[in-house]
């Protein structure tokens, strides 16, 4: 590889270990979202459905949800 | 999600994983959806065709899941972040300098 020469190098090869954890990394996170989502919505949405919009107090409760999973 | 280590190739690669990801997560999105609000809404099977409590409350549902979705997307997005950053500062931390 030669370092004075910009762009994509065509040789570059794929390590599969690199590939591997960034995959890893990318289906841990969306789990955890998941999970948020799920718990979240039944924590905080009233399954009678009201009306159609979010009021207040449930996207104060969504947002305090969310951190706390966080913590 | 730091992809920094990686090279242009590899960075590539991952990019047509996480495009392939979202198309499925979508489709997840989607079912779970119905799934959800025929289970909170749809109870009475007296007849064939949806009543109209049942219409107006799978359409609020539909309406209250999104928005909600929207809403925690959002949310996660920055908490995520804020949370790499705090285990990136944390782990600097452990590895102070490697000046002899």
């Amino acid at each position: 590889m030669s370092y004075l020469y910009g762009g994509i190098n065509q040789q570059q090869t794929i390590n599969p270990q690199n590939v591997a954890m960034a995959e890893q990394e990318l289906e841990i996170v969306t789990d955890t979202f998941q999970r948020i989502v799920d718990s979240c919505f039944k924590k905080c949405i009233p399954t009678q459905y009201l009306e159609g919009e979010l009021n207040k107090g449930e996207s104060v409760c969504i947002d305090r949800c969310a951190t706390k999973f966080f913590k | 999600m730091d992809f920094s280590t990686l090279n242009d190739a590899e960075r590539a690669h991952v990019q047509k994983l996480i495009e392939q990801k979202q198309m499925r997560d979508f489709m997840k999105f989607y079912t779970g959806l119905v799934e959800r609000c025929f289970n909170d809404c749809v109870n009475d099977f007296t007849s064939k065709a949806l009543t109209t409590k049942e219409e107006t409350c799978v359409l609020r549902c539909t309406d209250k899941f999104i928005k909600y979705n929207e809403r925690i997307s959002l949310r996660f997005g920055e908490l995520n972040q804020e949370f790499m950053q705090q285990q990136a500062a944390a782990a600097a931390q452990q590895q102070p300098g490697m000046n002899p």
